[in-house]
């Protein structure tokens, strides 16, 4: 069944334009469990680097919305992680950091090969409406239902397919 | 800030009391400048927004305008920002502008010209515990002490309003064959129901709704048509204000059907609501009660100095003048008392006509949101038995509407006591003013004249949900 | 104490999609569930297991987030992101859409009867909670519509025996309504929680609340009565609402769903942490302080979240709950010894 899901999300994460893994278990310096939340951390980012702005011809990464250090990883469970996710929207005003959030999750859920929750958040005292923008972005309800209006769902879509 | 439009604005995707700068969705267009790419945007301690270019120097960013007019062409909120109401209509916009009206040249000044509605008069006679009569003398006065110069009445205006809807319905209701949207007529003189309707239900609801204008859009038509003609003044050298019980009419002035495009100005200028009266009142430190009465103003000399009114509550009556214009015109029933059946709740009432046990004519009122859909949902399922609804967005009628003054005490027994106030005047039959004759006659050339139509008639656009938008709420 | 609770069975209710919501038949022999795949399905038992009685699958066009039976079990009314709720009519061979009631501007979070059966309430995102009375020829009118919340409402449940309602949203609160005169009222509003209160639940008598929420906490609030002994103040006739307890700390992420058993007085909880856990009353608890403790944890009930949980009205300790991974699960519970 693991296998099956593990398979079925490798061919869903074609299918949905992720990127392919290559998890490069690194031995470092830290204990097993730190060096394993580091490499999630990476995989994580590799995920979202990618991931469009909804406005821009940018990446999130070129625009610096997400970066590496803003990723963060820790082990909750066996074989399960809490990925927290925080990123600065290019304007402390900006109307898409929802969409932006929205696109996160989203690519987040489809393509994310081990068992995880996620938490999204904007980096502290970047946006003017902080709070309200992380408590619907952190709301699976509102997210779930975000996802099933058309045109939402296409801006998404278009955010966080890979270019081919 | 407090839900102040009527319920059915509070809706939704209707409403959403929040800051334009915040989640307005209006798309605003940005100039973009050529070459400079990858500015940051910083925000002060106080709100503003600087933009850092790359070689660090620092910009203001302007703010983003957001006026009513885009408010009502928007399936967005309808934002009740404070500073999109102080900027555009309110006491404080009143004042600014009286003020301007006095330091001008005398040629750059304004005639300024105020038309209070009768729920709102009887408000304030409420509040101020005085007569109807005595409240509209001692008004008049105060108005024209901060340099008003007519004070009039849209009891006046609504005359029109009345004959036109009257004639309207039996129009429709010879045409029912073959127009199956010709009934049932829905009232148009409520503008958060309009509002309500363009937004939700668009071309659905739009055909059935009456063309007639409000009482207060026909008091502009009056005042920048009739009575500038009679001041030898262009439209634009007016300034007019109405008084009225809530704030959806400040949109229905903002509407862009009743803006006059050759001389660039709205039909009624500002509109403020009775609340707002009394916080003019308040700002000058004068109690009504102690100001002397002053002699009435009338758009034509003919008119008598006294006050009348409308029967058929607080809303206008326009159910019952249809009713009994339409019994006598289609049936030749000559109507005496109006038996009123409550049904779900008192908001929802109905006035059957028969004859030998068949129905002739039914009708309704159907008062606040959740009537109206009611309604809204029974027409979507050709369920409506009626053929005319007086609809009203809130619940009770006008007379309870969101500008009128909140009393202190038992709501009920209050708003009970503004509905005798509001009814103690002398009760008028359009058809019967010598003055609403004479204007049909003489300024519109006659009942049907292509002016007539034009001048007190209107029309209705539905509003298409912004799908484009990267800002959908969700 | 795992034991305390054990699984019977599991069915992939909802697979591919996630199991929004759970809901019993009144006489207990079916439960309703939803889920994002648009679908309802009713499930019967079949010897030790559970079966697919009937699929609802053509009333909407999105998600479908709560399902709820009728008192008299006759009719399962089902609340829709698509923005409208479906009643259907049980008839001998399945289920009928005979209503659908539109209104509200965007999804429709949930759906409640009251206990006379002739009364619904929905409430939406659009932050409205709309009252619906039936009339005999199965009309559906709109007899209120409260605007007392400032955001999203996610969930409404009736008491269980009065008309009184009650509404738990996005705005932190939970809100209760009565009649008054022609109309309805909000006559308390309930503050304490510190984010979304996503779900509510009455006991048995309906004299106490149980809401969960986004801060991981489960709270009980207790109805003081003008007059009451204790001396808690009410304004006007209306009781207040005070919170006697709060359970913190049990839960690490956000609570979902409670059900408070009717029959043994025990609480669940569906949360976040893939978890279900049972809470009981100590026998020596003070009604003023109630204190309850953690009777039953299973932390991987599911594979994802845990969305809903709901108690068999008739059979103590037979428990369903349902979650993101699509499935639906039974429990036994056992009370533990000594409790």
């Amino acid at each position: 069944m693991a296998l099956l899901r593990a398979l079925l999300s490798q061919a869903l994460g074609r299918l949905w334009g992720c990127p392919g893994h290559s998890p490069s278990h690194s031995p470092g310096h830290a204990t097993p469990s730190r060096a394993m939340e580091h490499d999630r951390a990476i995989e994580v980012y590799d995920i979202i680097r990618t991931i469009r702005d909804p406005e821009k011809p940018n990446t999130l990464e070129e625009l610096e919305v997400v970066t590496e250090g803003g990723v963060e990883v820790q082990e909750i469970g066996e074989e399960e992680y809490l990925v927290t996710i925080r990123f600065t929207p290019t304007v402390p005003h900006c109307s898409l950091a929802t969409l932006i959030g929205l696109c996160l999750r989203i690519k987040l859920q489809r393509c994310l090969p081990f068992r995880h929750k996620l938490e999204i958040y904007i980096s502290e005292g970047t946006h003017s409406t902080e709070e309200d923008i992380n408590k619907q972005i952190n709301d699976k309800e509102r997210v779930a239902a975000a996802m099933e209006n058309p045109t939402l769902r296409e801006i998404v879509e278009q955010c966080v397919t890979e270019p081919e | 800030m407090a839900a102040r439009f009527s319920g059915v604005l509070q809706l939704t995707d209707l409403d959403d009391f929040i800051g334009p700068s915040q989640e307005c969705i209006k798309p605003v267009k940005v100039e973009k400048q050529a070459g400079k790419a990858a500015a940051k945007i910083r925000i002060e301690a106080d709100g503003s927004y600087f933009q850092i270019d790359q070689d660090g120097g620092a910009q203001k960013l302007e703010k983003a305008k957001i006026t009513l007019n885009d408010c009502l062409a928007c399936s967005g909120c309808i934002t009740s920002a404070e500073s999109v109401l102080i900027t555009q209509q309110s006491h404080e916009e009143l004042c600014k502008v009286l003020a301007g009206n006095k330091a001008a040249a005398p040629n750059e000044q304004k005639l300024v010209v105020v038309s209070v509605s009768p729920q709102s008069r009887a408000s304030l006679a409420a509040k101020c515990k005085m007569g109807v009569l005595e409240t509209a003398k001692k008004l008049t006065t105060f108005l024209k002490s901060l340099g008003v110069h007519y004070v009039f009445d849209t009891t006046f205006s609504r005359n029109f309003s009345l004959l036109e809807s009257q004639r309207e319905f039996v129009r429709r209701f010879r045409r029912q064959t073959e127009d199956r949207k010709a009934l049932p007529m829905l009232a148009s003189a409520c503008p958060g129901w309009i509002c309500y309707a363009e937004k939700t239900h668009g071309s659905f609801i739009i055909p059935y709704i009456s063309t007639t204008k409000s009482p207060q859009q026909v008091m502009g038509s009056l005042v920048k048509g009739y009575f500038a003609e009679q001041q030898h003044l262009t439209p634009d050298q007016i300034y007019h204000v109405t008084v009225m019980p809530c704030y959806d009419k400040k949109l229905e002035a903002s509407r862009p059907d009743f803006f006059n495009q050759q001389y660039q100005t709205r039909d009624v200028d500002c509109v403020i609501t009775t609340g707002e009266v009394l916080k003019l009142l308040e700002q000058e430190g004068v109690s009504l009660s102690d100001v002397d009465p002053g002699p009435l103003d009338t758009m034509l000399s003919s008119a008598a100095e006294e006050l009348s009114t409308h029967p058929g509550g607080g809303s206008g009556g326009y159910l019952e003048h249809i009713y009994r214009h339409a019994a006598k015109e289609l049936f030749g029933i000559h109507v005496d008392a109006i038996e009123y059946k409550p049904l779900k709740n008192k908001d929802f009432q109905e006035v059957t006509l028969q004859r030998d046990g068949e129905v002739l004519l039914q009708f309704a009122l159907a008062y606040g949101f959740r009537n109206i859909q009611n309604l809204v949902q029974k027409l979507k399922r050709g369920k409506s038995p009626y053929h005319y609804v007086e609809v009203m967005a809130c619940p009770s009628g006008c007379l309870n509407g969101g500008g009128q003054i909140k009393l202190e005490g038992g709501s009920k027994d209050e708003l009970q006591h503004v509905e005798r106030l509001y009814e103690s005047p002398k009760a008028e039959i359009p058809e019967e003013n010598q003055a609403v004759a004479e204007l049909y006659e003489h300024w519109l050339g006659g009942r049907d004249s292509e002016k007539a139509v034009g001048t007190l008639h209107t029309e209705y656009h539905p509003v298409e949900k912004a799908n484009t938008s990267f800002n959908i709420k969700w | 104490m795992p034991e305390a609770l054990s699984l019977l069975c599991r069915v992939p209710a909802h697979p591919e999609s996630r199991c929004w919501a759970l809901a019993w038949s009144p006489g207990g022999a079916l439960l309703a569930s939803c889920g994002g795949d648009r679908a309802v399905r009713v499930w019967g038992r079949a010897g030790s297991s559970w079966t697919c009685r009937a699929v609802l699958g053509d009333g909407h066009q999105r998600t479908v987030r709560r399902v709820a039976w009728s008192p008299c079990g006759s009719y399962l009314a089902s609340a829709s992101f698509d923005g409208t709720t479906c009643v259907w009519k049980r008839q001998e061979d399945g289920f009928e859409c005979v209503a659908t009631l539109e209104g509200h501007e965007n999804e429709v979070k949930s759906v409640a009867w009251a206990p006379s059966g002739s009364l619904l309430a929905t409430c939406s995102r659009d932050k409205s909670v709309w009252v619906w009375e039936v009339d005999e020829e199965e009309e559906y009118e709109c007899v209120s519509v409260l605007n007392a919340h400032t955001q999203d409402v996610k969930h409404v449940v009736w008491h269980p025996s009065q008309e009184l309602l009650a509404s738990a949203s996005y705005d932190d609160t939970v809100r209760l309504y009565r009649e008054e005169e022609d109309d309805w009222v909000c006559c308390a509003t309930l503050e304490g929680h510190d984010s979304t209160v996503w779900a509510v639940a009455f006991d048995k008598e309906g004299e106490r609340l149980a809401s969960v929420s986004d801060d991981r906490t489960l709270r009980v609030w207790r109805r003081y009565h003008p007059g009451n002994q204790e001396g808690v103040v009410c304004s006007g006739t209306d009781p207040t609402w005070k919170c006697v307890c709060t359970l913190s700390g049990y839960h690490s992420r956000t609570i979902y769903d409670v059900s408070w058993c009717h029959l043994t007085g025990a609480l669940a909880t569906a949360c976040g942490d893939d978890a279900i856990r049972v809470f009981e009353e100590s026998p020596t608890s003070e009604e003023a302080q109630p204190t309850f403790s953690l009777t039953a944890h299973v932390p991987r009930a599911h594979s994802q979240d845990v969305n809903g949980v709901a108690w068999n009205p008739k059979e103590p300790g037979l428990l369903a709950s349902c979650s993101d991974d699509g499935d639906i699960a039974f429990w036994k519970y056992q009370r533990p010894e000594g409790c």
